[in-house]
């Protein structure tokens, strides 16, 4: 009898918090609701109607955006190769140079440690006039290619700093193995060490991949001509032009998040714990 | 013999070494030239007057300073930016501790579903959300119109982020919203470390729901919640993209931040040394409370 009342009892407080729960969670993702109906309403159904689900479908603006449109094609690829060439700038350099760092020893890799360390306290914000005359002078003014390489800098920090540590603890008798097998340090870096990191390579990558796909003031200060626009300074020059169609700014909006939405809610697990795992280390 | 060996070591010490430095230098090469570089550059260029073309040759010490304070724009743009914090610490940091409470236990049902979804903003692009929530706020078809329609009637437009009055709030609103979810996560994963037979212990010992929060999970973890505080001050003192995105600072600079300041004053005017000032005033202001932080609040724990 008291059992039972107690267990009545518990679950009267997980419904009254799953109720605050989901008020929270419509309210939360309401704006994200607006954005997708809003994207397959046509200009008059967006005035009468704003909030409500689309009647009829209309697919007036992901026709004029996908199919007679190039723009998005254009900054879709532009954002791909942008992140690619960072992932891949970041993902072995750091690795190099955290391998170094950590296994092989040499006088000064203490102070070189804390060189790449230091760059943490530097927002991106404190170098950007001077890194805009910088690229200028090395004709990379314009380039995604410019791009490319200032989004790495600026995130050797953290990935050095996660790949160090994690080096660091792998054991000394996995290299002194190595070694006796006639393995050099660099075959025990991609034999060992590189397969051994996988979920540090997969932390570092998602951290990454998110702050490129969605970073804003880099490429606003490097290009200028829209054939060079990632997705986030297409979507700004976008919704400049069609001032008056929200129907078009949505729908563009909507498939611009799309390739983020996707990737986040297959790997959520993972992207959460690594996005606040890099939080706490750094 | 014995020189022979020494020079053979020294020929092994000089290829690891050689090998060092490929390892390293692509990092340290990109790292120097797009980080270091520029920042050490910023701290020079401050102390002059230069537009970024010919010599800098116009020598003005701490003039750039001095004029960055008196220019009301300036004082806007860090009265914003110390808004940010403040608001950040007192309404969304307690805000998101509370949704943590609310559905972070293991096992409750759907936990896992609200965690994505109150997550999910922050890993959309500022400069989107800034769009989104322009919709939202739009005079025409936007939600505050919408309310004064439906409880007034008549032909009204509401348009919060052309008025002086409301387009801070309406703004800090979309900061609110876009961050809440990552720091209730940051709590999520503090409560895991919350010893479950302390708080067993002071619900025996008769202290109250409040008494708990306070005395006994606040305390177990204390270092979730300075790692949030931490990245919700920073973050604060450099927004740009959500304010770029509503309204690049107006109505008539009403709405600029340190950072969209230094964008409107120093980058589009080409005033580097102006700008390049501005962004040590940043740089200074992130690292003076860095170093109080550290030494206050992180040394006591």
């Amino acid at each position: 009898m008291n059992n039972l009342g107690r267990r009545k009892r518990i679950d009267f407080t997980d419904l009254y918090r799953f109720s605050i729960g989901l008020i929270a969670g419509i309210i939360m993702f309401f704006p994200i609701y607006l954005t997708v109906v809003g994207g397959f309403k046509s200009k008059g159904q967006i005035f009468i109607n704003p909030f409500g689900l689309p009647n009829p479908v209309s697919l007036e603006a992901y026709e004029a955006i996908l199919i007679r449109g190039q723009a998005y094609w254009t900054f879709l690829f532009n954002s791909v190769v942008v992140v690619a060439g960072v992932l891949l700038l970041i993902l072995t350099f750091s690795m190099t140079a955290g391998f170094a760092i950590s296994r092989l020893s040499f006088r000064g890799n203490v102070l070189l440690y804390n060189f790449f360390i230091m760059g943490m306290l530097f927002p991106l914000t404190v170098a950007i006039l001077p890194l805009y005359l910088q690229m200028k002078s090395l004709n990379l003014l314009g380039s995604r290619a410019g791009v490319i390489l200032a989004e790495a800098a600026f995130n050797y920090p953290l990935s050095i700093f996660i790949f160090t540590g994690f080096f660091k603890e792998i054991p000394r008798d996995l290299q002194d193995a190595c070694y006796i097998d006639g393995g050099g340090p660099l075959m025990f870096f991609y034999r060992i060490l590189v397969p051994l990191s996988r979920p540090v390579i997969a932390t570092v990558s998602i951290i990454v991949f998110i702050m490129s796909w969605n970073q804003f003031l880099l490429p606003l200060l490097v290009l200028s001509d829209s054939g060079t626009f990632t997705i986030p300074l297409g979507v700004m020059q976008f919704q400049g032009q069609f001032t008056t169609g929200w129907n078009f700014i949505m729908a563009f909006i909507t498939i611009s998040i799309l390739p983020m939405a996707v990737f986040y809610f297959t790997l959520q697990r993972q992207i959460v714990s690594g996005l606040t795992s890099g939080a706490l280390k750094g | 013999m014995n020189t022979h060996i020494v020079s053979q070591k020294s020929r092994i010490k000089l290829k690891e070494s050689l090998m060092v430095i490929m390892l390293v230098a692509p990092a340290l090469i990109i790292f120097t030239t797009f980080v270091v570089i520029p920042v050490i550059q910023a701290g020079y260029y401050s102390f002059f007057k230069w537009k970024g073309l010919g010599p800098l040759n116009d020598f003005r010490g701490i003039e750039n300073f001095v004029r960055a304070f008196k220019h009301p724009v300036f004082i806007t743009a860090l009265m914003n930016n110390l808004k940010i914090v403040f608001l950040s610490l007192f309404l969304q940091l307690p805000t998101a501790f509370l949704l943590a409470l609310l559905i972070g236990r293991k096992g409750f049902f759907g936990s896992m579903v609200f965690r994505g979804l109150y997550f999910f903003p922050y890993v959309l692009a500022e400069i989107v959300v800034g769009i989104i929530w322009k919709f939202i706020y739009d005079p025409q078809y936007g939600i505050p119109t919408f309310f004064a329609r439906l409880f007034k009637g008549g032909d009204i437009q509401i348009g919060l982020l052309g008025n002086l009055d409301y387009a801070f709030t309406a703004i800090f609103i979309v900061i609110f919203w876009k961050y809440i979810g990552f720091h209730m996560i940051l709590y999520i994963a503090g409560l895991q470390g919350v010893p479950k037979e302390l708080e067993d212990a002071a619900v025996i010992d008769g202290a109250n729901k409040f008494q708990v929060v306070l005395y006994v999970i606040i305390p177990s973890m204390w270092s979730a919640i300075i790692i949030s505080v931490f990245l919700s001050v920073i973050g604060s003192f450099n927004v740009f993209d959500i304010v770029w995105a509503m309204g690049q600072g107006g109505p008539v600079h009403s709405t600029e931040t340190l950072v969209t300041y230094l964008y409107n004053f120093g980058f589009k005017r080409f005033a580097f040394g102006y700008g390049s000032a501005i962004a040590i005033i940043i740089f200074f202001l992130c690292l003076i409370f860095n170093i109080f932080y550290q030494k206050y609040v992180v040394a006591e724990k």
